[in-house]
């Protein structure tokens, strides 16, 4: 096991209730950085509501509640002093479906850094926009229609541009709900490795329903069960070596 | 996988005859549901076109004027043009005398005549010292009269000659072959018209005579006598009217050779002779009695087809335009001195008494500041108001009753906007009086709910996505707002708050509460100077008793519609330029 990780976000006690619904029990988990964290778990379990956490987009809905203490790099994200859009520009997202801005390609990615005031001039944003395009394996794709509009991409490509806008901003760590579940096969091995790339130098969490996904780009996986955090280990130790028998279960297919 | 639990359908199923007596009655239903559409959409077509036809067909009329050419002397520091243009008639009709005949001469031309010539005068382009040619402006009357408003001037050529004697002031036309016949039948319609008339009047006298004795019993005494009196007095009057009646009928089947007297009530019959025109005032089939209208150049016997005989049946009295109006009309008009010319003085003048100079530029630039104090208030609080509900605003009671009182404002009659605003825009806060100030302060009011309700659904509909894009990448509330939500939203809130303006635009009620109904005839140069608007002044026209007002009102209404298309076109434009960022 590399625990020698350094461990990015430490969440201890964690609950969270949409009105009666407790949707997340208690839970605990340290997240390495510099490395792949995949969540897996059966539909409704609570992965996507814990991944809204850690970057506080669950104050967005109204009837949400979180309780506990999550800490990123020791200090915790829901006193008072942080300011949840502050720390969303370090803690960033891609969503299940690709969405993005019905702006020119440009545009999408420049987003970010120019309302966090990250390029002093056009050169700096160009310069931006070109690397994150890169990192994200757009770049040959759009280079020559930047001004076209990112709507007009294809839905492996707007799920990149996506990515792609989520690095633009510098963030420490990157949440991932679900990236691929609207790709194709193709389209799916290119964010993969694009994921893998990226988790040598960001803290990534992704949450996904494909076990051979978690397996081939995750160094650690949690798995998640009602609410519960049932059991969290290296992704080898979760499938070849699996303690709980809901573990067991899921992970040998048998339900789910 | 489950297993299935019931059985598979028959395959027969949906070939079965049911089946297929209900696909046959789905697509009949279908089928009736296009045609119903069609109907539909046929009905609203053509009542557009009728709409529009009309308004179209009565604004051509009002698209020229007329113009009479006559010469003019006019002195270098000449202040008043009104009597310049009498003077000019005068000289130039020299013929017309008579405090009748002068009044009806001065008649013809227009009180705008004066006002052009004052405008030249300011514009320093007046031509002063010798007689030179002018144009003067004709009044509604005459205007209309060109227009054939009043019937055309119907022409019956002689192929028998004519010979005219002078007699004192009259002269006596003896014309062949009966030339006179269809002059003395159409004044035979007018007498019998006439002896209806009576007659009706009659009846009426034999109506009250009836109702007096049903109640002659109930009453006693001196009311009695009253009544009795009464009765007789109405006895008297229906015989006198039935005399007069009889009288009437014995002149209509009497023979042509009596001579006819000629009324006001009458059609009106002119000969056109030797360079003159004579009305006829006594006919018979083949003598006439006739008094110059236009003198004619000599009393020469004329062969036949070198003179006409000329009707304009609508009798004198149920029109404007006077026989000698029309006498010197029909010889300007032969002499080709009146001129039809673009109306575009219909576009630089304001309000008016007289129509023939009444024009709509008051009320269009009323219309235009009003319009932009409308926009400039309604459109920014309505979106900021959209915004905060959709996008800040908790949910609770307090948002939910504002919300519930917002849409039932969008239900509120226009007229209480009126009231509201002169309550409290004019008595409380002293807002000037029919200005375009007040009046967009009340249209905003009522135009406010519109815009907002349309604010808040365009905003609504922007996928959440977008916002969860923006959230993400840590933009603000606000910035998500600004950047992404809002920009999406306008194509929906432009056309919510064009809908909105265009019903302002149309609005008439509210502002005839704070005055704007009032008789301006000045443009308006600011908000707050007093103003009137295109409805208004639609409203206006179209109350005034003169007919000349008719095109004119048709003419302010395919202005009102014409801004109402530059509006939509802006809105189209803006629009079109928001939706392409998607
Ligand atoms: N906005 C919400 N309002 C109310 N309940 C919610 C909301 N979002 C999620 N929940 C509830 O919280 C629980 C966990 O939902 P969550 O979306 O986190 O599941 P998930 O593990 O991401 O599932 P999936 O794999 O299907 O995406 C579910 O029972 C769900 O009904
Ligand atoms: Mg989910």
């Amino acid at each position: 096991m590399t625990e020698t990780d350094p461990i990015k976000f430490r969440c201890q006690g964690v609950n969270v209730w949409y009105g009666q619904t407790h949707a997340i029990k208690d839970n605990d988990i340290d997240i390495h950085d510099k490395a792949v964290t995949a969540f897996i778990g059966p539909s409704g379990c609570g992965k996507s509501t814990f991944l809204r956490c850690l970057n506080r987009m669950n104050d967005t809905i109204d009837i949400c509640r979180v309780s506990g203490s999550l800490l990123l790099d020791g200090e915790d994200i829901y006193s008072r002093e942080i300011d949840p859009v502050q720390l969303r520009a370090r803690v960033g997202m891609v969503f299940q479906k690709p969405n993005p801005f019905p702006k020119s390609i440009y545009d999408n990615v420049a987003y970010g850094p120019r309302i966090h005031g990250l390029a002093r001039n056009k050169a700096d944003l160009d310069v931006i926009v070109g690397e994150s395009l890169g990192a994200a394996g757009l770049w040959d794709e759009v280079k020559d229609r930047l001004a076209a509009p990112g709507t007009g991409l294809s839905g492996g490509q707007q799920q990149r541009l996506c990515i792609a806008r989520a690095i633009a901003t510098k963030p420490e760590v990157l949440l991932m709900d679900e990236p691929c579940s609207a790709l194709d096969p193709i389209a799916t091995e290119t964010v993969e490795e694009l994921i893998s790339g990226l988790g040598e130098r960001y803290c990534v969490v992704i949450v996904t329903h494909s076990m051979q996904q978690a397996n081939r780009i995750s160094r650690r996986t949690a798995f998640f069960h009602l609410g519960n955090l049932v059991e969290y280990d290296t992704t080898d130790a979760i499938f070849s070596t699996p303690q709980d028998e809901r573990t067991i279960g899921y992970v040998s297919g048998r339900f789910g | 996988m489950t297993e299935a639990a019931t059985p598979p359908p028959d395959a027969s199923f949906h070939s079965s005859e049911e089946a297929v007596a209900r696909l046959k009655k789905r697509r009949s239903a279908e089928t009736r549901l296009k045609l119903y559409g069609m109907i539909a959409i046929g009905l609203a077509a053509l009542a557009l076109v009728a709409l529009l036809w009309n308004i179209v067909a009565r604004t051509m009329n009002a698209a020229t004027e007329h113009y009479i050419a006559i010469e003019a002397q006019i002195e270098p520091d000449e202040d008043d043009f009104l009597k310049v243009v009498k003077k000019s008639a005068r000289a130039s009709f020299p013929y017309v005398s008579g405090r009748t005949g002068k009044r009806e001469l001065y008649g013809l031309f227009s009180d705008g005549a004066a006002d052009d010539m004052r405008r030249a005068q300011e514009a320093g382009t007046l031509e002063t010292g010798e007689a030179v040619p002018m144009r003067f402006l004709v009044s509604d009357t005459a205007d209309l009269y060109m227009r054939g408003e009043f019937g055309a001037l119907e022409s019956q050529e002689s192929a028998g000659g004519l010979t005219i004697t002078e007699d004192g002031k009259k002269f006596v036309l003896r014309a062949q072959d009966k030339a006179f016949i269809d002059a003395v039948g159409r004044a035979k319609a007018g007498l019998a018209r006439e002896a209806d008339s009576l007659r009706q009047q009659a009846a009426r006298q034999i109506a009250g005579i009836t109702v007096q004795q049903a109640r002659l019993d109930s009453v006693t005494g001196l009311e009695r006598e009253d009544m009795l009196a009464q009765i007789d007095g109405f006895r008297k009057t229906r015989d006198r009217l039935e005399g007069q009646a009889s009288a009437l009928d014995a002149l209509i089947t009497g023979s042509g050779d009596t001579r006819l007297e000629l009324t006001d009530r009458m059609a009106s019959f002119f000969v056109m002779v030797n360079g003159g025109i004579l009305k006829l005032t006594e006919v018979s089939a083949d003598t006439a009695l006739a008094v110059p209208l236009v003198p004619l150049d000599s009393a020469d016997p004329v062969a036949g087809g070198a003179w006409t005989l000329r009707i304009l049946d609508r009798p004198e009295v149920g029109r404007p335009v006077k026989d000698q109006q029309v006498a010197i009309l029909e010889t300007l008009q032969r002499e080709g001195r009146i001129e039809e010319v673009a109306n575009w003085k219909f576009f630089s003048l304001s309000d008016s008494t007289q129509p023939e100079i009444a024009g709509i530029k008051g009320a269009l630039i009323g219309s235009l500041w009003t319009m932009l104090v409308t926009f400039s208030l309604a459109f920014p609080i309505g979106v900021m108001a959209a915004i905060y509900l959709e996008e800040f605003a908790p949910k609770n009671r307090f948002t939910d009753f504002i919300e519930v009182n917002i849409n039932n404002l969008a239900a509120v009659p226009s007229i209480v906007f009126g009231l509201l605003g002169l309550a409290v825009f004019l008595n409380f806060f002293g807002v000037p009086r029919s200005s375009p100030l007040a009046g967009g302060l009340v249209l905003a009011l009522m135009t406010l709910p519109t815009v907002i309700i349309a604010a808040r659904a365009a905003i609504r509909a922007v996928p959440p996505s977008i916002r969860w894009a923006a959230m993400g990448i840590g933009a603000s509330k606000t910035q998500t707002v600004f950047h992404h939500v809002l920009p999406l939203a306008m194509p929906g809130i432009l056309t919510g708050t064009i809908i909105g303006m265009a019903q302002a635009l149309g609005e008439t009620a509210p502002l005839l509460m704070i005055g704007m109904v009032a008789f301006i005839t000045a443009v308006p140069e600011g908000i707050t100077d007093s103003a009137t608007v295109l409805p208004v002044q639609v409203f206006n026209w179209a109350n005034a008793s003169e007919r000349a007002f008719d095109m004119r009102t048709a003419a302010a209404i395919a202005v009102l519609l014409a801004f109402l298309v530059v509006m939509n076109a802006i809105a189209i434009i803006l629009r079109k330029r928001f939706e392409r960022r998607w």
